[in-house]
């Protein structure tokens, strides 16, 4: 249940304007036709800026659109039902994870470049759909139109479902998720949840870049396509946290500002017997010190613990395990060298923290 | 038939490839288009007997947009 209300929030706060970035091509020829019926049916004029016609009445794309979000949260679901299937028959472990998060953050970000007019070279980063697939919406809707005042239910509502062979970023993160289920309801749910939560944010900010001019259009755009920017960063960021790679941002600032605050670790002194409470939030201390040249045992506790930080993953030991809500699980790391510095993280790779050996 | 490549420079969006494509079914004579937004171009397949390359330019200008022949494949 609690996977379910995260994948919904997820798409509420990140996965609508992520989803639009990638997907907004989609949208906008399932509401060209649309569009096109209110240029003939109604005054016009030439878009300064592209040349082509423009309706100067607001365009009726409510009702579209929202066929087009209906259509895609049904995709999504079926789709969440086969990762499910898939994910009880593979397994994804926390290095094919890691590389998984670091490719989806720089299509991420080469989105976000491509938007932002960045350089050509961006333009790789799109995902097209094939050409036999839009030359059929193109000729359909095209047939569909042979009276003008009746509105076109099929394009949208195919090309929304067709969303399913593009993802966005924070799709595809919570297609990761979805198949880490290795159950088809549980998949279903969570790709559901989350296509429904993207679909408010969606539908405002595809609605309002409809009706506004070309000039406001364009900062929206622009505004989408930072947030997407920062979304790649820290997806990437979280495929380097979860291979325990010193490059990541937190390990990176820890290395040049150094010194750990009070609140991040307890004693400095290195033991062989270690500590870790799991929280929801997090792990605490971050750092722990252990005794360089001996084996240690680090005891991780937790108390209704129920948030990602439970799946533990210590890259160095191969070691990924979903701890209990609440209990002791021992955890024997063998002797390791003076100054090795032992990183671990969620399986999302968001909650961090490492064991520094010495003596 | 002939293949020949027109630079379309300003395509802004993946949809501006819908919309160039769609000028093969307004014309007669044309027989393919296919457009891409990432190399900002598009390789036509007519029959330059029902179909001059002035007459393809002026179809993608209807639609907003620059066509230039490029070269011939």
């Amino acid at each position: 249940m609690n996977q379910i209300i995260v994948a919904f929030v997820t798409g509420l706060t990140t996965g609508g304007l992520s989803c639009l970035a990638v997907q907004g091509g989609l949208l906008a020829s399932s509401l060209a036709h649309q569009l096109e019926q209110d240029v003939l049916n109604q005054p016009s004029a030439r878009s300064k800026k592209y040349g082509h016609k423009v309706s100067q009445s607001r365009p009726q794309t409510a009702l579209p659109i929202a066929l087009f979000l209906g259509a895609k949260v049904v995709a999504y679901t079926l789709l969440g039902i086969l990762l499910g299937f898939l994910g009880s028959v593979l397994t994804l472990n926390a290095t094919l994870r890691a590389i998984l998060f670091i490719a989806i953050g720089i299509f991420m970000v080469g989105n976000a470049l491509r938007m932002l007019n960045v350089h050509p070279i961006f333009r790789y980063f799109v995902i097209e759909p094939p050409k036999f697939i839009t030359r059929y919406i193109r000729r359909t809707a095209k047939s569909k139109g042979g009276s003008q005042t009746r509105p076109d239910w099929i394009t949208p509502l195919f090309l929304g479902a067709l969303t399913v062979l593009i993802p966005c970023g924070v799709t595809q993160a919570m297609m990761a998720v979805a198949l880490a289920t290795g159950d088809p309801l549980q998949g279903a749910a969570i790709m559901a949840a989350f296509a429904l939560g993207a679909s408010p944010v969606f539908f405002i900010v595809a609605y309002l870049t409809t009706q506004l001019g070309s000039r406001l259009e364009g900062l929206f755009m622009r505004f989408v396509a930072l947030v997407v920017l920062i979304l790649g960063l820290v997806s990437i960021n979280n495929g380097l946290n979860l291979t325990g790679s010193p490059l990541s941002a937190r390990n990176l600032s820890q290395t040049f500002f150094a010194p750990q605050q009070s609140s991040q670790a307890s004693s400095t002194i290195p033991s062989s017997t270690l500590t870790l409470t799991v929280a929801n939030n997090g792990y605490w201390p971050r750092r722990l010190y252990a005794t360089a040249g001996e084996a240690v045992l680090m005891n991780a506790v937790t108390q209704e613990t129920y948030s990602c930080a439970r799946d533990l993953v210590i890259p160095a030991l191969g070691i990924e395990t979903l701890l209990p809500a609440t209990g002791t699980v021992p955890i024997d790391i063998p002797p390791q060298p003076v100054g090795t510095v032992m990183r671990f993280s969620c399986s999302m790779g968001m909650y961090t923290g490492e064991i520094v050996f010495g003596q | 038939m002939v293949k020949k490549i027109f630079r379309v420079d300003d395509m802004h969006c993946p949809n501006c490839t819908m919309r160039v494509e769609s000028i093969e079914d307004d014309l007669p004579g044309i027989k393919q288009v296919s457009a891409s937004y990432q190399k900002g171009q598009m390789l036509v397949e007519y029959d330059e007997t029902q179909v001059s390359e002035a007459q393809i330019v002026a179809a993608v200008k209807a639609r907003g947009y620059q066509a230039v022949m490029a070269v011939s494949s």
